[in-house]
C-alpha cells in the first residue's frame, strides 16, 4: 500500500512503513488515509511494527499528533512490539519523538 | 483594551536584521500551503543570519516549524483580512511577530486555552492532551502545536489581544521567539 504526493509518500513493505518528504497536512482529516494505512499493517498482528522515518524531512504538530495517537494503539496490543526509526540529520526528530517514548515506554527509539 | 498572556516582549533592537511579510489574503487566496512556503523561506533567510558555531541546520528547522505552527493557527483561525509576518535576528536571538484578526468567539475560547496552556509544566500537559486527543476520535488536538514548540523547542510564546468593538473584530499579535546557542 502506498500514499504518494508532491510533497511526500507513505508505504508500507509487511510490518514496516516508511515515511518520506515533508509533511504538513491541515489536521485530523487530512491525515486519516495516513493512519488507515497504519491501522491496517497494526490488523495483521505482526510481532513488531517498524515506522522508519529516516527520510521524514518534515512533519508538523498534526502529523506528530498522528504518529502520538498511533503509539498508543500499538501500547493497547501488549504483545505487539515497535521500534521508531529516525535521523540525527532531521532536528525534529531529535526534539520531538522521545515524546512516544514517554507515552509508550516499550517503543524502542533509535535515532541514527 | 488588550490583554495579554505569556510573554510578549520583544527585545532586538535596531541592529537587528529583519523581515517584514504580508500575506495578502485576497490576491494570494491565502490559504494552507503559504505557511509551509512561507515558513521554509525564513528560515532558510534567518538561519543564515546566525552568527558562527550555530548549528545552522538546527536554526533553519526550527525556525521554519516555529513559524509554520504560528502560521497554521493564523491561516485557520483567522476571521478575514492578511496575515503580516515581522521577523528579527540579533545576537542568536530570533524574534517573530505574526497578527491577524479572530471574531471575538474564537479570541474567548483561545484565551481560555492559552490560560490553561499557561498554568501547567508544558511536557506534563502534552502528554495529557495526546492521551485525550487519543480517545477521542473528533479532536483534532488543539494546543498540540503550542505545547510542541515549548516543550520540545524551548521557544518563548506571548499573545495580546486588542478588541476593536466598531469593527466586530479582535487583533490577535503572537509573539515567538527562539534563542541559539
Amino acid at each position: 500500500m502506498e500514499i504518494s504526493t508532491n510533497d511526500y509518500r507513505v508505504w508500507s513493505e509487511g510490518a514496516r512503513i516508511h515515511y518520506e518528504g515533508t509533511m504538513r497536512l491541515s489536521g485530523t482529516e487530512a491525515y486519516a488515509p495516513i493512519l488507515e494505512l497504519m491501522n491496517n499493517v497494526l490488523a495483521t498482528k505482526p510481532a513488531e511494527i517498524i515506522l522508519d522515518l529516516t527520510g521524514l524531512e518534515f512533519l508538523n504538530s498534526s502529523g506528530i499528533n498522528l504518529l502520538a495517537k498511533f503509539t498508543i494503539e500499538i501500547r493497547k496490543q501488549p504483545d505487539i512490539g515497535v521500534k521508531v526509526l529516525g535521523s540525527k540529520s532531521i532536528p525534529w526528530q531529535s526534539k520531538s519523538l522521545r515524546n512516544l517514548q514517554r507515552l509508550h515506554p516499550a517503543l524502542e527509539l533509535q535515532i541514527n | 483594551m488588550t490583554e495579554t498572556f505569556g510573554n510578549a516582549d520583544l527585545s532586538n533592537g535596531e541592529a537587528a536584521k529583519t523581515l517584514h511579510i504580508n500575506l495578502g489574503a485576497e490576491p494570494l487566496e491565502l490559504s494552507w500551503q503559504h505557511c509551509g512556503t512561507t515558513s521554509d523561506f525564513l528560515g532558510e533567510y534567518f538561519a543564515k543570519c546566525c552568527e558562527k558555531g550555530v548549528d545552522q541546520v538546527d536554526a533553519r528547522h526550527s525556525i521554519g516549524y516555529l513559524l509554520n505552527e504560528i502560521l497554521e493557527n493564523a491561516v485557520k483561525f483567522r476571521h478575514k483580512g492578511n496575515v503580516e509576518i515581522r521577523c528579527s535576528m540579533e545576537r542568536n536571538v530570533f524574534e517573530s511577530t505574526i497578527s491577524n484578526m479572530v471574531d471575538p468567539q474564537t479570541a474567548e475560547k483561545f484565551q481560555a486555552l492559552l490560560q490553561e496552556l499557561l498554568s501547567r509544566d508544558p511536557g506534563e500537559l502534552l502528554l495529557e492532551r495526546i492521551e485525550a486527543n487519543a480517545s477521542d476520535a473528533g479532536s483534532g488536538g488543539s494546543g498540540l502545536g503550542l505545547l510542541t514548540l515549548m516543550n520540545d523547542y524551548d521557544a518563548r510564546l506571548g499573545w495580546s489581544f486588542r478588541s476593536d468593538h466598531a469593527n466586530g473584530t479582535v487583533h490577535l499579535h503572537t509573539v515567538a521567539a527562539l534563542t541559539f546557542a
